[in-house]
């Protein structure tokens, strides 16, 4: 019926303008706030929220205990719900809402499922209407009329989806649900009789959460290395923080500590009603000695109450804090490659490096990408990648390549610079160049170190471009620059000369 | 003095700071000259020479004798050592020893085999980028609080006072040595913040100086530097005309220094007489039993 209408009919009529985008987002929000009662949620459709209880009702007293507490949250909230529990997906969807029940909280038990379905209008299966007016013109009006049915029969008339979602509501077929976020390996949950708002409580409970875990990881020998606390708060929205170690850790100080630098990020508005810590990346984590009184095993003050809390080293905690303010990715290490082209002889490696981690959770742990393109070969041309190092490399004896080789500069500029130099015959070095504006007579310079393209790796260029001549000058001042010069003369392209690094 | 002094081993300049030598446990700040107060150069490779002989274990010197000069030799060119699990770092409680260098600073142009021609092993130091001074600041601070941490070395821009007392204070508490490289934008902000007093113990200021040419050679000579003493905290400024300390390339097996015992040059004497044309006079004529000269085994290695 057109607005119009409508409005004729019942001219009082409140009217709003349908904003799906932000329904689906307010949905989403909803789901992620049922994480409360378990990890596996997501939004269904345009107008529901899946979850995933089994397991973890008993955490609640029972089915009926945690639907009830879900709808006093819902009523509280203003949220009009139905609930019902039932043993599969399709029959849960399909009770919720063609079921004929006042009750706002409904539960089925394992054995009903047939029964309750039966009498429900074919619509209940999930279908769409096209599909369910074709059903209802062959006489197929509710859903227990498909029961009788062969199923090839259906799939040859209707397509394969009506004897699937037929199946997956009666439990004949299995239907997985694809939670939100990610699932985590372990998972503890303190709820608070009072919301909270203090500072000083959030961190009295992230000490709680983390003492809670951390047995459990120790029980399995494990440490974590991706921690999620998430802040769940009286108005449905869901406050998290994600932290990351650099090596795994179940030291319930160390972690809390880490927590606590970022808890004035969480705006907990009108209060916390639950916490959970999810431990999403856990590794093995052999049990540690711990220090006899009067030892110092352990760099902390007091030794930690529980085996394997050390943390190998005595700056993981430090890299830890320093990682989750400015980005792990921010913590490197340099390490010698072997390589003569300068800028791939000295790459940054995370201090660590264990396993891969998905750069969505944590801001970029991986390894940097220090081995650029060639920045020399003409533009719009990506120069070649460096391959990763060979296996083992680090152990094979890979050295800061410097000896028998010209000295190095303590700073490499990446890109390097250009300049705009001026020589007189073709293979010397510049008598005069421009850097930053100002400009450097030349009174010393050894070279040319001719430093070529790695041919045999795949990518290069193998082009005269590539090849680059490198000077080391001294300008009046007795500053000392690493200059080169891409190309030749007489190529396709003038040559280009850049500053490369600066020595001491 | 309360974490006591690292010597130079330059007669001149340890008889300048009170104590005899850099104080441990303190702030240092050093600044570069002229256009490389931008670059930092100058800056980071004094800081480097210091860190290196701050990590090195105090065993080196005598095993250096021993050794057969910076022979690469198969069997005892430190394979094996070339990366340092985590678990080997932080080993430094006791001071002077191995150790890790925290070196927080805004654009990673540090390059490693630079370090290591510093005498500074580029695997113990952990870097940390930082655009803002202020997080590099606080960085500091944590690797000052931060057991097994050798030393901190910022690379900064503005430096006010009271964040200069604060890293001193940290570093006066933990014994942890913090090195503060001036690097700054402009000439603008160059002037602004030059003359700005801070906490730190001492000011240095190095320069490049024209090199000294090798004699009969033509080319970029030995490097050498002017080394201020700006200011020291009970002491007198000062300044040194020196060749830099820099190691030429073939002394160094690259990742077990050479113990590179500062040379016991006087100040007088270091006019670098007959730089030859291999460029280790200066280093070579402290370690006077060394047993093999290094084109000699390099021959070897590739014979084997």
């Amino acid at each position: 019926m057109p607005l119009a209408d409508a409005l004729s009919f019942l001219p009082r009529l409140a009217t709003a303008l349908a904003k799906p985008a932000e329904d689906a987002a307010a949905l989403r929000r909803l789901a992620e706030w049922c994480g409360r009662y378990s990890p596996w949620t997501a939004p269904d459709g345009a107008d529901g929220v899946r979850i995933e209880i089994t397991g973890s009702a008993h955490l609640w007293g029972g089915e009926r205990a945690l639907a009830a507490d879900l709808a006093a949250r819902l009523d509280r909230r203003g949220v009009a719900s139905r609930i019902v529990i039932a043993d599969t997906l399709g029959a849960a969807w399909a009770m919720a809402r063609f079921a004929e029940a006042s009750a706002s909280v409904v539960i089925l038990a394992s054995g009903q499922l047939r029964a309750a379905l039966a009498s429900l209008p074919v619509e209940a299966l999930r279908l769409d209407p096209i599909t369910a007016q074709g059903l209802r013109r062959v006489g197929l009006k509710r859903a227990g009329d498909l029961y009788a049915m062969p199923r090839d029969a259906l799939a040859r008339r209707f397509g394969e989806t009506v004897a699937r979602l037929l199946d997956q509501a009666l439990d004949e077929m299995p239907e997985p649900l694809s939670p939100l976020g990610e699932v985590p390996s372990r998972r503890v949950r303190l709820s608070f009789a009072e919301p909270i708002t203090e500072p000083a409580d959030l961190m009295l409970a992230t000490e709680r959460l983390t003492a809670d875990l951390v047995p459990r990881l120790a029980r399995e020998g494990t440490g974590a290395r991706r921690l999620d606390l998430g802040f769940y708060r009286v108005d449905g929205r869901v406050e998290r923080i994600r932290i990351g170690t650099a090596h795994p850790s179940r030291d319930p100080r160390h972690l809390a500590a880490l927590f606590r630098e970022r808890l004035d990020t969480v705006d907990p508005g009108l209060g916390v009603e639950d916490m959970i810590l999810a431990a999403h990346a856990v590794e093995p984590l052999p049990a540690e000695q711990i220090g006899l009184p009067g030892h110092t095993a352990s760099p902390h003050p007091n030794p930690p109450p529980l085996a394997g809390e050390g943390m190998g080293g005595g700056i993981a905690p430090l890299l830890d804090r320093l990682g989750n303010r400015l980005g792990l990715a921010a913590i490197s290490r340099l390490e010698p490659r072997e390589s003569h082209i300068p800028e791939r002889a000295s790459v940054r490696v995370q201090p660590h490096l264990t396993l891969p981690i998905p750069t969505d959770q944590v801001r970029g742990l991986k390894a940097h990408d220090a081995m650029g393109p060639l920045p020399l070969p003409p533009k719009g041309r990506r120069g070649p990648k460096t391959p990763s190092p060979p296996p083992g490399a680090e152990r094979a004896g890979v050295r800061w390549g410097i000896s028998g080789k010209p000295t190095r500069p303590i700073r490499l500029f990446e890109p390097p610079e250009p300049i705009e130099a001026f020589w007189l015959l073709p293979d010397d070095p510049p008598f005069r160049f421009m850097w930053r504006r100002c400009r450097h007579r030349v009174t010393q310079a050894d070279g040319p170190e001719r430093i070529a393209d790695e041919w045999w790796l795949p990518g290069a260029s193998g082009e005269v471009d590539a090849i680059r001549d490198y000077y080391r000058v001294e300008d009046e001042e007795g500053r000392r620059f690493w200059l080169f010069r891409a190309g030749l003369h007489g190529g396709d392209h003038k040559p280009r000369w850049f500053v490369h690094g600066v020595f001491s | 003095m309360a974490h006591g002094v690292l010597p130079f081993g330059v007669a001149a300049i340890d008889r300048a700071l009170p104590g005899g030598g850099l104080a441990r446990g303190a702030l240092h700040e050093i600044l570069g000259a002229g256009g490389d107060e931008e670059d930092g150069a100058l800056a980071a490779a004094f800081a480097a020479q210091i860190l290196g002989r701050l990590t090195r274990p105090p065993t080196s010197p005598s095993r250096s004798l021993t050794r057969p000069g910076p022979s690469l030799s198969p069997l005892k060119g430190g394979e094996g050592k070339q990366t340092l699990p985590l678990s080997a770092f932080g080993g430094g409680e006791g001071r002077g020893e191995v150790g890790v260098v925290l070196w927080c600073l805004p654009r990673p142009d540090l390059y490693g085999p630079g370090l290591a021609a510093h005498g500074l092993d580029p695997g113990r130091v952990v870097l940390v980028r930082a655009s803002r001074d202020a997080e590099i600041l606080w960085a500091m601070e944590e690797g000052l609080r931060a057991p097994g941490m050798v030393a901190v070395v910022g690379e900064i821009g503005s430096f006010p006072m009271v964040a200069s007392r604060r890293l001193q204070l940290a570093a006066e508490r933990s014994g942890i040595t913090a090195f503060l490289l001036r690097r700054w934008r402009d000439g603008g902000q160059a002037a602004r913040e030059r003359a700005l007093p801070n906490a730190a113990v001492t000011r240095w200021r190095i320069a490049s100086l024209p090199s000294l040419p090798t004699r009969g050679e033509p080319g970029v000579g030995h490097p050498r530097w002017r080394v201020e003493l700006l200011r020291c905290r009970g002491g007198e400024p000062a300044s040194w005309e020196m060749p830099a300390w820099e190691m030429p390339a073939w002394e160094m097996p690259a990742w077990e220094m050479p113990a590179w015992e500062m040379p016991a040059w006087e100040m007088p004497a270091c006019e670098m007489e007959v730089p030859d044309a291999t460029d280790h006079v200066s280093l070579a004529a402290a370690l006077a039993d060394r047993p093999a000269a290094p084109v000699a085994s390099e021959k070897y290695r590739r014979a084997g």
